[in-house]
């Protein structure tokens, strides 16, 4: 599905990734934990394809594609999705046209008709359930006046509808509550699939608590420092994020 | 070079040539002859005035225009092609003269009365120029000693007109370089309500002028709700002035879209005249290429108890520019006045210009009053937010354009017009990317 080959990225010259490895395979759920600053989002955005970062090392081989030579869309269109820390408002946007503007741009890379009105609207009612969210907010600008937890809930409403390959969720638990998180897990929980490849990036553990990850990867100064399974996050949440500082430089576990 | 007054003499012989012509009734001509002894002493406001120290009327003053229309027929089905309404009273306008088989306002409710300016002049004595002062610009004399059609709308005490009145005006094209003077008159006496749309579109995109007056009074506890919708030719000039005077617990809401026109200026003027009286003064200005848009709007709150809400966006693009100058005054009796108002502009190229000035004169000392001015472009976090849901830069733009464009329409009480308006925007975008 996805293999990172040595990928340095730097922001205004300044080096943030420095030769992140990691191969993911379809099905397959990776978390990726670290401390502020370790470059989590950073490798998110390069991921899916923001402005701002330069790739001065190293390739991204997405199903077979090169995945750093596509535009954003061409990749959100090929079922890469990235699920926002900070999901943006868009007044005057509403999220019913947001959703079926996203679901026809895929749609119609994957060769398929656009759905009509009423098919369009009982998908997008079954997918609501998923999240628990109210009709109302079909209608509403996009994540205009929605709490911190709906606006993860629509972030995920989004993917459900989407049905992307690989979804990268960008420290999906933060501002949410422990109901929030519940809603949000189960609605991840119900899209994990054989074909389907997620990758989730924290700070903490709690959401693995929720999310069950198959691979734990711990991330420090732009390297992955340590891959195991799920203990490797419990000893982390025992013994915090220090340790990782102690690590000699360019190893890789 | 030419100074402005030598070359705004045609226009001055064409008004001789009105008030000497025979058959004009003397009260008009009187009023025709003060304009144009206006004229020859204002003149077209020149760049040194203050209030046009953004819009030079150098290009309109260069040209010579036509002031006879051939006749020339159109088909109803154009005129449905570029109705902003299907279901109205329609009055149409082509090339300056009144269309009766095009209108339709044979058939009107009772209380309510349509009819042609230059069928019905001769009843308006007294009534024309009173929302306007002649000595105020040169352009309101120019209407004033030139006005040859419009339209008459009143209706009488607490009637609701059930349909909207939209009036078309339409240049075809046919009569190169031609000037009308439009005068149109809304009288709503006490409690009576009524939709009306101004409405101008152009066939070509021939250079013409289209230069109009309208004069709005609302009796106590009168509702207008009016809006103006400019789709002229990219190379016509449109001058035009809005003047209402509103008495107590009066209601005017009014939305000013302007999207065509090489040079359009709009004076947009509310006196709110009465306690209670209410004023909304919104519009959008979408303007490209070599486009040039200037919009002065004035509210004077004259006394206690009145309110004010103005919200005009832009979206410029090209090397077009735009000007918003917005004068609250808030005279010295008027406590209690809330106003608000904000300009708002997007700008999605280097080379346009956008002059925003956004003025409060407050006299009283117990008021509510806010103002503000913000000029921007399409945010990057949003635009990235579309992208990495699938949609192409062009598409993510065009969306983010029209968001910030129609917000100015979430005013509009009737769906039915805040739809077609919707419309109209939504085709007037950059459109590359196709609808998605």
């Amino acid at each position: 599905m996805l293999e990172i080959k040595n990928l340095h990225a730097s922001v205004d010259g300044k080096e943030i990734l420095r030769g992140i490895n990691l191969t993911v395979n379809a099905g397959e759920v990776h978390a990726i934990m670290g401390p502020n600053g370790a470059g989590k989002s950073t490798l998110s955005n390069v991921l899916a394809g923001r402005d701002g970062y330069e790739i001065t090392q190293g390739e991204v081989i997405y199903k077979n594609e090169n995945l750093l030579e596509l535009e954003a869309e061409e990749r959100a269109q090929r079922g890469v999705f990235l699920a926002f820390q900070y999901p943006v408002e868009i007044p005057g946007v509403s999220n019913i046209y947001l959703l079926k503007a996203a679901l026809n741009a895929v749609r119609k890379y994957q060769g398929l008709e656009e759905l009509d009105a009423i098919d369009f609207l009982t998908l997008v009612r079954s997918k609501m359930e998923l999240v628990k969210m109210d009709e109302q907010f079909l209608h509403r600008s996009v994540n205009e006046g929605f709490s911190g937890g709906e606006k993860k809930r629509n972030e995920i409403l989004q993917m459900a509808l989407l049905e992307p390959s690989l979804a990268i969720l960008d420290e999906t638990d933060s501002g949410l509550d422990i109901d929030a998180l519940k809603i949000v897990s189960e609605g991840v929980n119900a899209l994990r699939s054989q074909e389907r490849s997620i990758i989730m990036i924290t700070h903490y553990q709690r959401l693995l608590d929720y999310i069950v990850p198959d691979f734990v990867h711990v991330l420090s100064k732009g390297q992955i420092v340590k891959s195991g399974d799920k203990e490797l996050a419990k000893e982390l949440e025992k013994t915090g994020y220090s340790w990782v500082h102690d690590q000699p430089e360019g190893l890789s576990a | 070079m030419k100074q402005l007054t030598d070359l705004a003499t045609p226009f001055a012989s064409v008004a001789e040539a009105l008030i000497s012509a025979e058959g004009t009734v003397p009260w008009l001509k009187k009023l025709r002859q003060d304009a144009l002894t206006q004229f020859n002493v204002l003149s077209l406001p020149a760049k040194k005035e203050e209030d046009w120290k953004y819009t030079s009327l150098w290009s309109l003053s260069q040209q010579s225009f036509n002031h006879h229309a051939e006749s020339v027929v159109i088909a109803a089905d154009d005129v449905d092609a570029v109705a902003l309404l299907q279901d109205a009273y329609r009055v149409v306008i082509v090339d300056g003269v009144f269309s009766d088989e095009l209108s339709d306002i044979d058939a009107l409710q009772s209380g309510l009365s349509i009819s042609a300016l230059s069928e019905s002049v001769e009843q308006l004595e007294h009534k024309l120029g009173k929302q306007t002062e002649l000595t105020k610009a040169g352009l309101n004399a120019l209407n004033t000693m030139l006005m040859s059609e419009g339209v008459v709308i009143s209706v009488e005490a607490k009637i609701q007109v059930e349909k909207p009145i939209e009036i078309i005006v339409v240049n075809t094209g046919n009569t190169a370089n031609l000037a009308t003077h439009l005068r149109h008159k809304i009288e709503l006496e006490s409690g009576a309500r009524a939709t009306v749309i101004e409405h101008y579109v152009g066939l070509t995109q021939d250079s013409y002028f289209t230069d109009v007056v309208t004069e709005v009074n609302l009796a106590e506890s009168a509702e207008l709700t009016h809006y103006k919708l400019q789709q002229e030719s990219n190379n016509a000039f449109h001058i035009a002035t809005l003047a209402a005077h509103q008495a107590q617990n009066s209601q005017w809401l009014t939305n000013n879209i302007s999207l065509g026109a090489k040079l359009a200026r709009n004076d947009i003027h509310s006196q709110l005249l009465g306690e209670q009286s209410h004023v909304t003064l919104d519009g959008l200005y979408l303007v490209d290429g070599e486009q040039h848009v200037d919009n002065h709007t004035r509210i004077d709150h004259a006394v206690p108890n009145t309110t004010s809400d103005e919200l005009y966006k832009g979206v410029l693009d090209g090397n077009s520019h735009a000007v918003f100058n917005g004068k609250v005054m808030v005279h010295k009796d008027a406590q209690k006045t809330d106003a608000n108002q904000s300009n708002r502009n997007l700008l999605l190229s280097r080379g346009c210009e956008i002059d925003s000035k956004p003025e409060m004169e407050i006299y009283a000392d117990d008021v509510k009053c806010g103002h503000g001015s913000a000029i921007g472009q399409l945010d990057e976090d949003q635009l990235f937010f579309l992208r990495a849901r699938g949609l192409d830069e062009v598409s993510a733009r065009s969306l983010l354009t029209y968001a910030f464009a129609v917000e100015v329409l979430t005013r509009i009480p009737n769906q039915v017009i805040r739809d077609a308006l919707a419309e109209v925007i939504e085709q007037r975008l950059p459109k590359t990317g196709g609808k998605v």
